[in-house]
């Protein structure tokens, strides 16, 4: 008999070793031994720090001095992944493109000649939890930026909350376009100037979607997608994007499971039932996984004409088992082997060599993010909040996900990357081949838009 | 909310699903509810078994003998023991207390939280999935519609634990002193029944057939540490609809919510989770002693 | 004469120490930290806020646990209510108060008007949950709350009218009170622990001159023996319908606190697994004392965050509560509050050979809600244990 296990979201084997993450264990050495100055601020009010903060009258600008702040030290910042749960995945890429980022950082002279630390935190996929370790990243450990979130639930949550803390943060996967679109704008738009985004946004991802949609030969539309913001919203700007650039489209189901479900079959049948000639699913991380398993025994592939997979290709580089299936077409927020530039070839091959797979465009994003930070800081030659916000306002920057620059709402104007996912032998790996940029500017999503009312979130 | 037809195809993969659902919430409830149709404990760590069972599975398949059967039988019987452990050196302990069923309520809720803890510890917070065993792992097709022919299997082994089962405890001797003594314990205890064996024995049955729901469930979810606490909550639902303590009830009241699992993403968009619930509500303040019997029936 | 005044008022003085001016000079000295706290950096302010607000919890969950015996798994969708009260009330009507009343100060009066909009909400549930849980006892008064408890979060999830967002939650923003130049911003730390403490003090207090009433001494007659309380004539199931709501009305409040703790009322305030966390704390506090919870939500939040600082730890912290759980109710039923009086006793040398049932004289029985039928011994309870079928 030949079975056959499949790992979905764990890279590291625990299943059959029990050894714990290697990775993991480095970071964690990194927190707790490279942050010195954080101790002081652990320990419950001593004496000695109450006295000094009765006797200058506001603790708050105490705390502020007393941690990372100065400009000798380390220069710390805070992330916040997912690390645990059905997308913990994500946190362990995203801890990967982080550690790449600070050992070449380091080793190349740091910023300004200072380290860098990253404290790295869980968010469980939960907004409060998110918040709660924020406000401890920059209350207690007294980062000097923020950087991270996977969830744009999550994202929803906090970006309000960043304004308050007034540190700035760059997203790098979080995809809701209302982060990035001001307060006001809509009603649920809670951009503001401290948050901003180095990825595309699922306005700038769903446009391509519907590009893609626009050459195929479907009219009956479907989505199966998460029972959370991410969900929804994906299916709203599809149909929007659909109707502003004319595509023919009826939209006939839809289904929203709730996250970490372990039995999509019910979903699935119902969908099969209702018979569309084409679905897009912004489905994720392990629940990405458990439906294709599921979705292949239904007989959903051979059924459905066409699957658009929105997040596919951030589970399948590193995932060892049930990959998406060859032809059909997937997203990434960042293309390993697009733009061709000598950034991203030696990126890629530097990443391969140290991770053995090819770099997922959480890593991507997490990487950038030390960049952004370093560049920021020498350029500001300094750590205030307020001087890193002016440098990311409207900075231009390039990276291996190529050249790009932050819009008035603070969103990177990354293009929307579709492709045909095929087998690579070389890299012995999905990879989306051929593959569409689609530049996806503010000019280009308003006007894609139509009447809808949506944000573009550029 | 829902954009499909008002009127959609029940389709015959629709009914099977629902059964095969309904299976492994069977044989989850079947155990929650002779446990405490026997010993008076609701055992709320019964869903932390079940996850356990498909974990010890997957782990024997993967690293010890590449063959399904054995490796759930391995799992059901660890789960078993597990069970027997908890029961033999904690729950033991509170039978005698006043207040001894909150109490028994409260330390098995501490071993969810420690079983969930140490199979994160031990696979980490990821999800893991199986094929179905080879001979089954074909699909179905009847009626247009299309199912993998394990899902058979599994609401198969369903019906023959419910029927071993009831010969179980209808017709052996073991199976008489284990209605003599839950419908009096006392009185069993003076005509010479070993009750704190007879309790540690029903325990650990009750434990195997949780981790046998989870082994064969193992091809047809994926499993995460969030397994247990959301199995349990359908498995409450199941067993008070059912009646607490009837194993009848328990096979009943398990199709009946799997079939509303399997049907409901057709009528309202996301699920009707909301009707399980109450439906439970409902049938504890109307007959709180469920909708069937006692033990044996 | 000097020497008389002298040793009468040292009399007098030792007296008063003994009867319960230690109480006033405790309260005075926890006055005067939660005073010094706001002094507090701002994440230990934070953290203690968020103490408080779990006490209060807690301390709801046990007006109904402690003193009538009934364990609750779905208190968590009266601390759902209360969040979703005030965020709703904070998100649709903002605007309209400030119309009203003026931008300056609408902030406060719209999170004034949200907290109680919120807390009537509760009562509003609690009543009919209430009234129909508690014709169910025991382990089917546990399984009715559950089941309410995942009707509300199912409901809050679905969102059949609009209002709670689904999945996603409520997005809670408490604005700042602009009056003649001075802001002040309501959801800032140390402004937030003030609102936070007067309100938990406040509630605490009410609570416990519920409990030290007439109708908290007759609670307590029921818990001990629902039959004699039935032969004098005493309607229980009235009483614990009465506790039942009083009960939910505390945890509305503390819920009301924590939406604008976390910024966000989300569903999971109403899954079974966050009304598992009152249980966790009253347990390992002790819940047959006043301030069991209180100690309870103490250690649990504290021991949380210290092991929050080992990483390698963090993700297991879980597994020490549920181990801690077991302990408690198999070997130490009197938990953590009951490990501290019996310490006390053993250092100040008082009968240290009595039970650790906590009946030893110093605590006042306001304080002690119900421990001697936690004794394995009590015969007049023991019908309850075995007679499951019959009590429902």
């Amino acid at each position: 008999m030949d079975l056959h296990i499949y790992v979905v979201s764990d890279t590291h084997g625990r299943l059959l070793t029990m050894e714990t993450e290697i990775g993991d264990d480095e970071n964690k050495e990194k927190q707790t031994g490279g942050t010195p100055t954080s101790s002081a601020s652990q320990s419950p009010i001593g004496r000695r720090r109450f006295l000094q903060a009765t006797g200058a009258g506001t603790a708050v600008a105490l705390a502020g001095c007393s941690g990372g702040g100065g400009d000798s030290g380390p220069v710390t910042l805070g992330a916040a992944y997912i690390l645990s749960g059905f997308a913990s995945l994500y946190g362990e890429e995203a801890e990967r493109g982080i550690e790449f980022a600070q050992s070449r950082i380091n080793d190349n002279g740091g910023i300004d000649g200072r380290e860098v630390d990253v404290i790295v935190r869980d968010t469980e996929a939960s907004g409060d939890t998110a918040i709660q370790q924020i406000r401890s990243l920059v209350q207690e450990d007294n980062v000097d930026g923020l950087f991270g979130l996977d969830s744009s639930g999550v994202a929803q949550a906090v970006a309000p909350q960043i304004s308050q803390l007034q540190v700035p943060f760059m997203i790098t996967h979080a995809a809701t376009p209302f982060v990035t679109s001001p307060q006001g704008e809509h009603e649920d738009s809670v951009g503001n100037e401290y948050v901003f985004r180095d990825s595309n946004s699922l306005a700038q991802d769903v446009y391509g979607a519907a590009r893609v949609a626009e050459e195929l030969d479907a009219t009956e539309w479907a989505t199966i997608g998460p029972d959370y913001a991410f969900g929804y919203e994906t299916w709203d700007y599809f149909q929007a994007y659909c109707d502003g650039l004319g595509v023919e489209a009826e939209f006939t189901a839809e289904q929203f499971p709730a996250l970490a479900t372990s039995d999509y079959t019910p979903f699935i049948s119902s969908i099969l039932d209702a018979d569309p000639d084409a679905v897009l699913t912004p489905l994720w991380g392990a629940d990405l996984t458990t439906f294709i398993g599921q979705a292949e025994d239904a007989g959903w592939f051979d059924q459905i004409d066409h699957t658009l997979f929105s997040v596919g290709m951030g589970t399948d580089y590193p995932s060892d088992g049930s990959p998406l299936p060859e032809g059909e077409y997937a997203s990434t927020r960042y293309d390993p082997f697009v733009p061709d530039s000598e950034t991203n070839n030696s990126f890629r091959e530097a990443y391969y060599e140290e991770y053995g797979t090819l770099p997922t465009y959480n890593a991507e994003g997490a990487y950038r993010a030390l960049y952004l930070y370093k560049d920021a800081i020498e350029s500001a030659g300094s750590t205030e909040a307020s001087a890193l916000v002016d440098e990311f306002t409207g900075m231009e920057h390039s990276g291996p996900v190529g050249e790009y620059q932050f819009s008035e709402t603070n969103q990177a104007t990354v293009a929307s990357v579709w492709g045909t996912v095929t087998y690579d032998d070389e890299w012995e790996s999905n990879v989306l081949d051929p593959v569409n940029r689609y530049e996806a500017g503010p000019d280009v999503l308003s006007e894609a838009l139509g009447d809808s009312d949506l944000p573009t979130g550029i | 909310m829902s954009l499909t037809s008002l009127v959609p195809l029940i389709g015959i993969s629709d009914v099977v699903i629902g059964l095969s659902l309904g299976s492994r919430l069977f044989l989850i409830a079947v155990g929650l509810s002779l446990i405490f149709g026997v010993l008076g404990v609701l055992n709320f760590a019964h869903g932390g078994f079940y996850m356990l069972g498909a974990y010890v599975t997957l782990a024997v398949v993967s690293n010890v003998i590449d063959n399904f059967w054995i490796a759930a039988v391995v799992g059901a019987l660890a789960v078993g023991i597990v069970g027997a452990v908890i029961e033999f050196s904690a729950i033991r302990r509170l039978y005698d207390r006043v207040d001894s069923d909150l109490d028994q309520l409260i330390v098995t809720f501490g071993f969810v939280l420690v079983i969930h803890e140490t199979v994160r510890f031990i696979w980490g917070s990821g999800s893991y999935s199986i094929d179905p065993p080879d001979v089954f792992n074909f699909s179905v097709t009847f009626g247009g519609s299309t199912f993998n022919a394990y899902r058979l299997v599994v609401i198969g082994l369903a019906v023959a634990v419910l029927i071993g089962l009831w010969l179980f405890i209808t017709r052996t001797y073991f199976g008489s002193l284990v209605r003599g003594t839950s419908s009096d314990r006392e009185m069993a205890a003076m005509l010479g029944v070993d009750v704190p064996r007879l309790y540690t024995g029903v325990f650990f049955l009750g434990s195997v057939l949780a981790g046998l729901g989870g082994a064969l469930s193992a091809p047809l979810q994926s499993t995460s540490p969030a397994l247990g606490d959301q199995v349990i909550i359908d498995a409450f639902i199941v067993v008070v609809i059912g009646g607490l303590g009837s194993m009848s009830g328990a096979f009943v009241g398990a199709m009946l919510i799997g079939m509303m699992q399997s049907l409901g993403p057709q009528f309202i968009s996301a699920g009707s989770i909301a009707i399980p619930f109450l439906a439970m509500v409902i049938v504890l303040l109307i007959r709180p002693e469920g909708l069937f019997g006692g033990i044996g029936e | 004469m000097s020497a008389t005044d002298t040793s009468s008022r040292v009399s007098r003085f030792r007296s008063a120490v003994a009867e319960g001016w230690t109480r006033e000079r405790f309260g005075v000295l926890g006055a005067l930290a939660l005073i010094l706290i706001t002094f507090a950096p701002p994440f230990q302010v934070y953290l203690f806020t968020d103490f408080l607000v779990v006490s209060l919890f807690a301390l709801g969950f046990n007006l109904l646990y402690g003193y009538t015996g009934l364990l609750s798994f779905g208190h968590g969708l009266f601390y759902a209510g209360g969040a979703y009260g005030i965020a709703i009330v904070l998100r649709d009507l903002g605007p309209m108060i400030a119309d009203i009343v003026g931008t300056g100060i609408s902030p406060l009066v719209t999170f004034m008007i949200g907290g109680v909009v919120g807390l009537v909400l509760v009562i509003i549930v609690a009543v009919p949950v209430g009234w129909l849980s508690v014709r169910l006892q025991e382990i089917y008064f546990a399984l009715i709350t559950l089941a309410f408890g995942m009707l509300g979060y199912s409901l809050i999830i679905q969102d059949p009218a609009g209002l709670t967002n689904g999945t996603d939650g409520v997005i809670v923003l408490l604005g700042t009170v602009d009056l003649g130049g001075t802001s002040l911003r309501i959801g800032g730390r140390r402004i937030y622990y003030v609102i936070s403490t007067i309100t938990v003090v406040a509630a605490t207090y009410g609570v416990w001159r519920i409990v030290n009433s007439p109708f908290g001494t007759i609670c307590k007659a029921i818990r001990e023996s629902p039959d004699r309380a039935a032969a004098l004539g005493i309607d229980a199931s009235h009483h614990r319908w009465m506790t039942f709501i009083i009960s939910a009305a505390v945890v509305g409040i503390a819920g009301v606190l924590r939406a604008g703790l976390a910024s966000v009322a989300s569903p999971g305030l109403t899954h079974w697994s966050t009304s598992a966390i009152a249980v966790i704390a009253t347990v390992i506090g002790g819940a047959t004392y006043f301030y069991g919870p209180f100690v309870g939500a103490f250690i649990f939040l504290y021991i949380r965050w210290a092991i929050s600082r080992f990483p390698a730890l963090e993700a297991y912290w879980e597994l020490f509560f549920g181990a801690l759980l077991i302990a408690v109710v198999l070997f130490f039923k009197q938990g953590a509050v009951g490990g501290l009086l019996l310490l006390r006793d053993r250092v100040l040398g008082n009968n240290d050979d009595s039970d650790p049932g906590g009946r030893e004289n110093t605590v006042d029985p306001g304080e002690q809600a119900s421990a001697a039928s936690d004794h394995e011994d009590e015969p007049g309870n023991d019908n309850m244990a075995t007679d499951r079928g019959d009590d429902t």
